[in-house]
């Protein structure tokens, strides 16, 4: 089997080169998928017969709310990737990942508080789901402080890596808590053909574009994050100074 | 089109605070997350430019003598 992709990857000057060709592409797909979404959601989705107009929180929600759980994935992925076989650019991954986590977490929480202050008729409830959602924001916040104290060793890299494996059996948790535990937040949203004929395109259809959108901005953001960690991180090598100098 | 004015579309049926204020958290939660890494990317690419800077002559300088060579990868 031929590895050189594997080692490519891992190299990150062809990294920072790579996604600087993507980029421009990400970004033009994420501003026509949030555009599209956006309008659609807030002036053309019907009113909801219980909710009103509050069902357009759900646009906003539903993307950020389901992308926040691929976090812990994706750092345990790459977090094993960095501790089986060192490629630092695992590692950056890790360390850049965790902040932005917290903040998909956070408004996930508080979009949905403020969905259910009328909905449901009270801002916070401890529920299953909204519960092991509060602990995944501190477990977030856990990993972007053990860094800082850790100063960045290669100690805090390896910390980290085992936090961000760890952190999965809370994501496992919340996936799941809807039925567990019976309680006032709703079961996940629906994506299979049968809720399609529920509820027709007019529903659906702006929502596939702002998860479209959320995700293009979570790669984007992501990308530009992990290309200033290896500026600061490949500032002694020549493919660097070199850069600076043209810049 | 739900909305016959622009009136109508701002009170959203009466939950203008929860729909706004969502939408409103969302486009700082964009802008924070996008235009932050920018501007730091800027702001990494001066600093660096400044460092090399600082070093290039002492870089040139130590070229004859052997012992000032280390200072040139790092200041920290």
């Amino acid at each position: 089997m031929d590895w050189t992709w594997f080692h490519k990857w891992g190299s990150p000057k062809w990294f920072y080169e790579l996604s600087g060709k993507w980029l421009p592409w990400l970004v033009g797909s994420m501003v026509l998928c949030l555009t599209v979404g956006i309008v659609w959601a807030l002036l053309f989705v019907p009113q909801d017969y219980q909710q009103g107009l509050t069902n357009r929180i759900f646009y906003v929600h539903v993307p950020v709310a389901s992308i926040s759980l691929a976090f812990f994935p994706l750092m345990a992925i790459a977090g094993t990737v960095f501790l089986v076989w060192r490629m630092k650019l695992a590692d950056v991954v890790v360390k850049v990942a965790a902040p932005l986590g917290a903040w998909f977490t956070a408004l996930a929480l508080a979009s949905g508080s403020i969905w259910g202050v009328d909905t449901w008729g009270t801002w916070w409830i401890w529920d299953g789901r909204l519960t092991s959602l509060l602990l995944q924001f501190f477990l977030l916040l856990g990993v972007v402080s053990l860094r800082t104290a850790l100063e960045d060793s290669e100690g805090a890299a390896r910390a980290c890596a085992l936090l961000s494996i760890v952190g999965c059996i809370n994501v496992v948790v919340i996936k799941y808590s809807v039925d567990w535990w019976n309680t006032l937040h709703q079961p996940s949203t629906d994506f299979s053909i049968a809720a399609d004929q529920a509820n027709g395109p007019e529903i659906w259809v702006p929502l596939v574009f702002m998860i479209l959108a959320v995700y293009l901005f979570f790669a984007i953001s992501l990308i530009l994050s992990t290309r200033n960690e290896i500026l600061q991180r490949e500032k002694r090598s020549q493919w660097v100074m070199e850069l600076v100098k043209r810049s | 089109m739900q909305f016959s004015s622009f009136q109508e579309f701002i009170q959203m049926g009466g939950y203008a605070f929860n729909v706004w204020s969502v939408y409103g958290m969302f486009a700082v939660f964009l802008a924070v997350n996008l235009l932050g890494p920018l501007r730091r990317n800027k702001q990494i690419i001066r600093e660096l430019k400044r460092r090399y800077e600082l070093n290039a002559p002492a870089q040139s300088g130590a070229s004859s003598a052997n012992s000032s060579a280390e200072s040139v990868g790092d200041s920290q």
